[in-house]
């Protein structure tokens, strides 16, 4: 019945645009939807193209169900923005992706853009490409500023050491029920698969120096930076350093004050400058590295990308339009209407850039961190992966079931034995 | 001869009439229960992300669930929510439908008041509860502190967090129950009630010995209501814990629901919920004879 439903609900894409268009969807985002009705209106304007009509994905429980309904019931569009870069592998398989890299114009495009470590990143296992990296939220510390007076900091702690003896001094009850009320930081304690994108993964890829989960059909993520990033946020959890409260809508205890830091994207900027106290200060520094590291330090990017289905009649218009979409004119379009990062080497030291992060700086330590991020490994399962070092995660850092060790090396077999499965 | 073919003819189109008129529904069946039911038998052979060709895989699938320890604590998860959520509601409802079959004041208001929830979004319900139970901010907890008791790990703790669902889900559907066990109570001729009295018996006694058999009927028609709601538990833990902690409210919907519509393994799915509809069968099935002796004894 479900699966009926499913495409029921793909089929119902009414075409109110001139059948010889092509069709972008966009994500349901105002500031994409913004940024795609902009970006169409300039190519269509130019005239002597093939037209775009473009429209936000349809509504539903997640983007991925609608474009899994969508190609059951063929009406998949011919580009779609906003793809997550783990899922490209799944689709690519498939079979339903057009191969980028044979259309003209890829080369001059992937050059401007990315650096070698970012195309081996997107290149699938089959060696072809088949998704154009398009923009990236790094996930970084936020902090609020008043805690650096309190706790006679000069900075945000940078190590684990550091940042537990802070996590100790801030810890506090304030109303005297027995309870800390007070926490340094809090990170999400549900179980999806996708929550461990904003804590573990990118804990690990600080550690590790921005190392793969996965590498040739195995996992690799058993290593020394593995455990040192369980033990750290067991640490935090097992002294009371990290709040237990499961989130819900309508709370922000950030904003209270009653966090001191998260682990967030710079989607943040917006929302706190809307809803912030006034007086309410904030900074963002890079995520809590082991002692003994050094070297830059690499984050999560969660990076999406830019994909044409097969079902595209003319995938060689789709992909100049896709050109004209990513030309640095547009990117900063794309960059000032919806204050995303475009996947763009040298952002932070491109001229034409330049304006906007002076007025915008706190992007601007966004833009510093993109030179140092990672995306998704290539696998069609990453989402059972992640759900894998998930259940993990949760036994050993929340409920301290398993030492960091034990719950690695579990990780490590049940992920090997998907993928040995699987595959 | 001939006025046996008329009548032929008559029947003949009597029947095509007939046919005619329960086709709609028959297509119905046909379409969204027979197919879909057909269907899933056949996907339980295969291996199916939905986009990729179909792989035959004989009996994989069901070997892989016999030795798939997530799905059976999903199972016996589910039924640890049956055993505290039926209990909980049948006492519930009956108390609230009692009450409510008394002649109090403002009697529509409270029996608007209890169905409420009924007609609210899961979504609505959950997100909210989910706020009373949150551990540092949440209304339970800060009642419960302010009365000098410790607060309560209310989704956080793995032997608190089924609990807790279960006493929201009662609270959701206890209003839909209330109204069955209401008209239940109506139905009972006041007659032997006062013939109760007369003979002196005392208000528990006219419960026990008039009351529950008289409204028999509606109990297992709750009881079996609520098991099979009970079974296809899933928006409450989808939103609330997403399964957790440590898998305690993992259900066996919402584990199904994850191996189709999160890593697309269709024909997995479609097996767990062939095996799962067939123990809500087996469980309705042992509750039906339960009752049936019950009434004969």
């Amino acid at each position: 019945m479900a699966l009926t439903m499913l495409v029921l609900l793909g089929s119902c894409n009414n075409k109110s645009h001139d059948t010889d268009d092509l069709t972008y969807w966009t994500s349901n985002n105002g500031g994409e939807i913004a940024f795609a009705q902009q970006v169409t209106a300039l190519w269509n304007k130019q005239g002597g193209q093939q037209k775009i009509a473009f429209q936000p994905i349809p509504e539903g429980q997640s983007s991925e169900e609608i474009l899994l309904a969508a190609v059951v019931a063929g009406t998949t569009p011919d580009i779609y923005s906003n793809i997550w870069q783990g899922l490209v592998e799944f689709y690519s398989k498939s079979g339903i992706l057009v191969a980028l890299d044979t259309l003209k114009g890829f080369k001059e495009l992937i050059a401007e853009r990315c650096d070698a470590t970012t195309l081996a990143e997107i290149t699938s296992s089959d060696g072809h490409v088949y998704q154009l990296p398009w923009k990236i939220n790094p996930i970084m510390t936020i902090y609020n500023e008043a805690i650096l007076k309190e706790l006679e900091l000069d900075s945000f702690p940078a190590s684990y050491s550091d940042y537990l003896k802070a996590a100790k001094n801030y810890s506090k009850d304030t109303n005297g029920d027995g309870h800390v009320d007070h926490w340094l930081g809090n990170t999400s304690m549900k179980l999806a698969w996708y929550q461990r994108l904003f804590n573990f993964y990118p804990l690990y890829l600080a550690a590790s120096g921005g190392m793969p989960l996965i590498k040739d059909g195995k996992a690799v993520f058993n290593n020394k930076y593995g455990i040192e990033v369980m033990t750290f946020l067991q640490s935090l959890y097992q002294n009371n350093y990290f709040s237990r409260q499961v989130e819900s809508a309508g709370q922000d205890l950030f904003i209270a004050g009653r966090y001191g830091s998260k682990w967030t994207g710079p989607w943040e900027i917006e929302y706190l400058d809307k809803f912030k106290r006034p007086g309410f200060q904030y900074n963002f520094t890079t995520m809590p590295v082991p002692d003994t590291h050094q070297g830059p330090v690499y984050t999560y990017c969660d990076p999406k990308g830019v994909v044409i289905f097969n079902t595209c009649k003319n995938p060689q218009k789709a992909f100049d339009f896709v050109r004209f979409m990513m030309t640095e004119k547009n990117d900063l379009l794309f960059l000032q209407t919806t204050h995303q990062l475009p996947r763009r080497k040298g952002l932070d030291t491109m001229a034409s850039f330049k304006n906007y992060f002076d007025t915008h700086p706190h992007m601007k330590g966004f833009a510093r961190q993109s030179h140092f991020v990672r995306g998704s490994d290539v696998s069609p399962h990453m989402i059972e992966v992640l759900d894998i070092i998930s259940q993990e995660y949760e036994a050993c850092v929340i409920y301290q079931k398993k030492s960091p060790a034990k719950a690695m090396e579990d990780a490590e077999k049940a992920v090997n034995i998907l993928l040995k499965t699987l595959d | 001869m001939m006025k046996t073919s008329i009548h032929r003819t008559q029947k003949n189109r009597q029947q095509g009439a007939a046919i005619r008129m329960v086709s709609p529904y028959l297509i119905h069946l046909a379409v969204f229960v027979l197919f879909p039911v057909l269907f899933s038998i056949f996907l339980t052979f295969h291996q199916w992300n939905i986009i990729s060709p179909m792989k035959y895989t004989g009996l994989d699938n069901y070997l892989h669930l016999v030795n798939d320890r997530l799905f059976w604590k999903a199972i016996i998860n589910t039924l640890f929510f049956l055993v505290i959520h039926i209990p909980l509601q049948l006492v519930v409802a009956l108390f609230l439908a009692w009450l409510l079959n008394e002649k109090i004041i403002l009697r529509p208001f409270f029996r608007a008041s209890f169905f409420m929830p009924v007609v609210i979004s899961g979504v609505v319900v959950t997100t909210m509860w989910q706020q009373l139970y949150g551990l540092e901010t949440g209304v339970l907890n800060q009642l419960l502190t302010a009365i000098g008791l410790s607060r309560v790990e209310w989704l956080s703790h793995p032997a608190m967090a089924m609990v807790s669902i279960a006493i929201m889900a009662t609270w959701k559907n206890v209003g839909l129950y209330t109204i069955l066990f209401l008209v239940g109570l109506q139905a009972v001729p006041q007659s032997h009630y006062e013939a109760a009295r007369m003979e002196g018996a005392s208000p528990w006694q006219q419960f026990w010995y008039i009351t529950l058999p008289a409204i028999n009927p509606t109990i297992f028609m709750v009881f079996v209501l609520s098991t099979i709601g009970g079974f296809s538990l899933f928006i409450e833990p989808y939103i609330m814990t997403d399964g957790g902690p440590l898998n305690a409210t993992l259900s066996a919907m919402l584990y199904i629901y994850r191996q189709a519509f999160g890593y697309y393994h269709m024909g997995y799915a479609a097996t767990l919920g062939l095996v799962f509809a067939l123990l809500i069968l087996l469980v309705v099935a042992i509750q039906k004879r339960y009752v049936e002796n019950t009434e004969n004894a």
